[in-house]
């Protein structure tokens, strides 16, 4: 579950979590700003989260293929 | 891979080197109307085939190319270095692109940006550039601009096209594109490129993506940056330097054109532009089969016309027009008429025509005839290409053939024994010798079709001689004599990489700058020549300068300093003798280490690389008059096939014609016979002789264990070698014995092994009389 602010040390955690479960699922619609470093983390693992981000931007602007 | 890919590579590769030795020989020797005129059809062709393989971007930059050569033709522009250099760069992108193109079948993501940045080079050398007085009466040009738009502009842009245009619908306004590629390290400087995209005030699409594939997420290092973010923007321009100040260098902004705006029209064009090139392809193919008259290639056009048409058709979706292109072709061979081939392609002609027109209104005004009559004109060229792995399929088999036959001798001599019949055995022998003549021509033949003239191995050279003497600022004029002097293609192959080494020593060591040869009353521009020959069974290439020379003594300074050899050895050696110093490893008299040689290896490389293939590389120099490298070398590489064996500690061939079979034998299978030891193979007595003895090396000791050995024939004796170890079979080339071993018997040669061990080859005609 990603909560609140998601600074750039949230990267790794998030990518310990995802390499020990590939799959998720993974909660963002809480979280209201996601750090790049978070989201590439996100992209590269290629898992679609659970629910909308909560960060209004880049539910706008970052579209996620399954 | 797609025959379409494939045929645009080799074709690709070889229009590029056709344009770069027109380009430089225009550069030396001045331009004239048909030189001009065939790098512009060169140029032209490599467009037209980038469409059909659908490479927009080298399209893009090659149609810039073609606007200036147009221009040099008109006379608009002078054919000044300033234009070949960018030709020729132009011409390495292309060259770069088709490589990347055959391993991941496209081509970088960068090539849009890259297209355009070389496309606008190109254009500033037009006379009155930007204004483009014939862009008017160009049709082509307009979809060109739209399409000098680089592609990820244009897919942002598609992706929100309704949303952009609304917006612009409501307020008219400048776009502007944004490409952001933070450094890997981004993240250390606490920068948040999204963060700062967060910031882009009116920002209309937007997107991010990795820079390089993602490669799961095991090594990912979830610090280390891979995106690219991509955004269009109506907003300030100032604001956007602003919210990027801290990031220029990793930040491009530029504005959008409105052309980009109307999505839709340039990809229809393309359509019926692709349509128009299957048709052209087509014509191209009747227009060759008509003019094939001979009936000596009939079967090759009309197989050719067939395949090519078949295989335009299948690109423009058509599969079931390619499928009658090709029954048609079928039955064309059978009955040697192509009548029937041409009548299937008037009609897959007739129906592309119906297709686009139901397409796109605007090509069908155009006939197809024009494209067609321009490929008419052009000559067929009457080479078939046949790959080099086929060839050599021929040569090994042409080889065993020899073998095989080699076979009859034997068994004619059977039949008089056995059957003693003499006639029998007389007719086999006839027979043996008809084969052997005919299976002696073919080899002959089959090693005639690897022979390729040097001038292959030739064609990059003006190019790096030019760019090379610009980098040294030295004038060098190089020219090539015999370049169609031909030997085996593994020769010239080869020769390329020695000869590189030594055209580079010649301009960085051998010649001098222009100051330096003015003083010496020479002429300013220095002369390289590369210059062929066959002489008898051997084929020369020689390199000479006419440069400073090489002096002995700095040799015999630079050697005493390097500690290569003891002083009295040294102080023995003739001054040519000391000359050969410069082969060995590690020796270089450059002072300083530049880019272009002198970092120690080179000499001795060339040395190796000759000697290899059976070579020998001798110099001859004078001080102040230059210097000549002599690379004598064989016609062909001869083969030969060993079996490397060891005894005794060390390793020999075996020459693999003489070995009959190789035997593991127990010990109650030997007979004593008289004071040898022998034993009994297909019903013969076959002695025993350990190898180890009879090469003067310490045995092992005969003990109860199983001996190995081969039975080997030669010179009429049959004999069984006792040795170690059987290893590897291998194909070599057997250099004859030279300098102090010259004299040694029971050799045939020697070879270098892979891991530069010298091998011996044993004679074992000698060894067993």
């Amino acid at each position: 579950v990603l909560e609140g602010i998601c600074p750039v040390e949230d990267a790794e955690p998030l990518l310990q979590m995802l390499q020990m479960t590939p799959a998720g699922p993974l909660d963002w619609t809480r979280c209201n700003q996601l750090h790049t470093a978070v989201l590439q983390v996100i992209l590269a693992a290629g898992v679609m989260p659970v629910g909308p981000c909560g960060d209004a931007w880049v539910r706008q602007w970052v579209g996620l293929e399954p | 891979v797609n025959p379409l890919h494939e045929q645009f590579i080799t074709e690709a590769r070889e229009l590029v080197q056709q344009a770069t030795d027109d380009l430089i020989a225009l550069d030396r020797e001045g331009p004239t109307p048909e030189r001009i005129d065939r790098v512009f059809r060169a140029f032209h062709t490599l467009k037209g085939s980038a469409g059909i393989v659908e490479l927009p971007a080298m399209g893009l930059m090659l149609h810039a190319a073609e606007d200036l050569l147009a221009a040099l033709h008109a006379g608009h522009v002078a054919a000044d270095s300033a234009v070949v250099d960018q030709g020729l760069a132009c011409l390495d992108q292309v060259s770069q692109w088709v490589d990347e193109f055959e391993v991941h079948a496209t081509l970088p993501t960068d090539a849009a940006e890259a297209a355009r940045v070389m496309a606008e080079r190109l254009r500033a050398l037009l006379p009155g550039n930007g204004s483009e007085p014939e862009a008017a009466s160009h049709g082509p040009l307009a979809a060109s601009v739209a399409g000098a738009l680089p592609a990820w502009i244009s897919d942002l842009v598609d992706s929100q096209s309704a949303p952009i245009a609304r917006a612009l619908g409501e307020r008219p306004r400048a776009l502007w594109a944004i490409s952001y590629e933070p450094h890997t390290g981004c993240f250390f400087n606490g920068d948040d490129p999204v963060g700062m995209m967060r910031q882009v005030p009116d920002l209309l699409a937007f997107r991010i993506e990795p820079r390089e594939a993602w490669h799961g997420l095991a090594d990912l290092d979830p610090y280390v940056c891979n995106l690219r973010l991509r955004a269009i923007s109506g907003g300030d321009r100032a604001e956007l330097a602003r919210i990027f100040r801290l990031v220029p260098d990793q930040v491009r902004i530029v504005e959008v054109p409105a052309e980009a705006l109307r999505p839709g029209q340039e990809m229809a064009a393309a359509a019926g532009d692709s349509s128009g090139l299957i048709r052209s392809i087509i014509a191209e193919q009747q227009a060759s089969i008509r003019a094939s008259s001979g009936e000596e290639d009939f079967a090759g056009r009309v197989g050719a016309a067939a395949r090519s048409a078949a295989n335009a058709l299948r690109h423009g979706r058509r599969g079931d027009w390619a499928e009658r292109i090709e029954l048609a072709g079928a039955a064309a061979l059978s009955q040697r008429d192509a009548a029937s081939l041409l009548s299937a392609l008037d009609e897959a002609l007739a129906s592309m025509r119906d297709h686009s027109a139901a397409d796109d209104h605007a090509s069908v005004s155009e006939p197809a005839d024009s494209p067609a009559g321009e490929a008419a004109a052009r000559p067929a060229l009457r080479l078939l290409r046949v790959d080099e792995v086929k060839i050599d399929a021929l040569v090994n088999m042409a080889g065993e053939l020899i073998v095989a036959k080699n076979g009859l001798a034997h068994l004619a001599r059977r039949v008089q024994d056995t059957l003693g019949d003499r006639s029998l055995a007389d007719a086999v022998d006839r027979e043996h010798e008809t084969i052997e003549r005919l299976a002696g021509d073919l080899h002959a033949a089959i090693l005639q079709l690897r022979m390729v003239p040097l001038a292959q191995v030739l064609r990059p050279f003006p190019r790096l001689v030019r760019d090379m003497s610009q980098r040294l600022h030295k004038k060098v004029a190089l020219t090539t004599r015999g370049e169609t002097a031909e030997a085996d293609k593994a020769i010239v192959d080869r020769l390329f990489e020695p000869l590189l080494h030594l055209v580079r020593n010649a301009l960085d060591h051998g010649i001098e700058g222009p100051e330096e040869r003015r003083a010496a009353g020479k002429h300013e521009v220095a002369s390289i020549a590369i210059q062929a020959s066959r002489s008898g069974d051997r084929f020369v290439a020689e390199v000479i300068d006419d440069g400073r020379g090489i002096d002995p003594a700095a040799i015999r300074r630079k050697a005493r300093e390097r500690k290569l050899m003891a002083e009295d050895e040294l102080a023995a050696l003739s001054d040519e003798q000391v000359i050969d110093l410069i082969f060995l490893a590690g020796f270089s008299t450059a002072v300083e280490i530049s880019d272009i040689s002198g970092r120690g290896v080179g000499m001795d490389v060339v040395r190796t690389t000759v000697e290899q293939i059976g070579g020998r590389v001798s110099v001859t120099s004078a001080v102040g008059a230059g210097t000549t490298v002599r690379l004598d070398l064989p016609l062909n590489i001869a083969l030969s096939r060993i079996m490397v064996v060891e005894t005794g500690g060390q390793s020999f061939g075996v020459p693999m014609d003489a070995v009959t079979e190789t035997v593991r034998l127990t010990p109650d299978r030997i007979r004593q016979i008289k004071s040898n030891n022998g034993f009994v193979w297909r019903d013969r007595v076959v002695p025993i002789c350990p190898l180890a003895e009879l090469m003067k090396l310490p045995g092992k000791p005969s003990g109860l264990e199983a001996k190995l050995l081969i039975v080997a024939e030669a010179g009429g004796k049959l004999a069984a070698l006792e040795v170690d170890a059987i290893g590897d079979r291998l194909d070599i080339v057997l250099k004859p014995m030279q300098g102090l071993l010259a004299g040694a018997k029971g050799y045939s040669g020697t070879t270098l092994l892979g891991d530069g061990r010298v091998l011996l080859v044993l004679d074992l005609k000698e060894m067993l009389s």
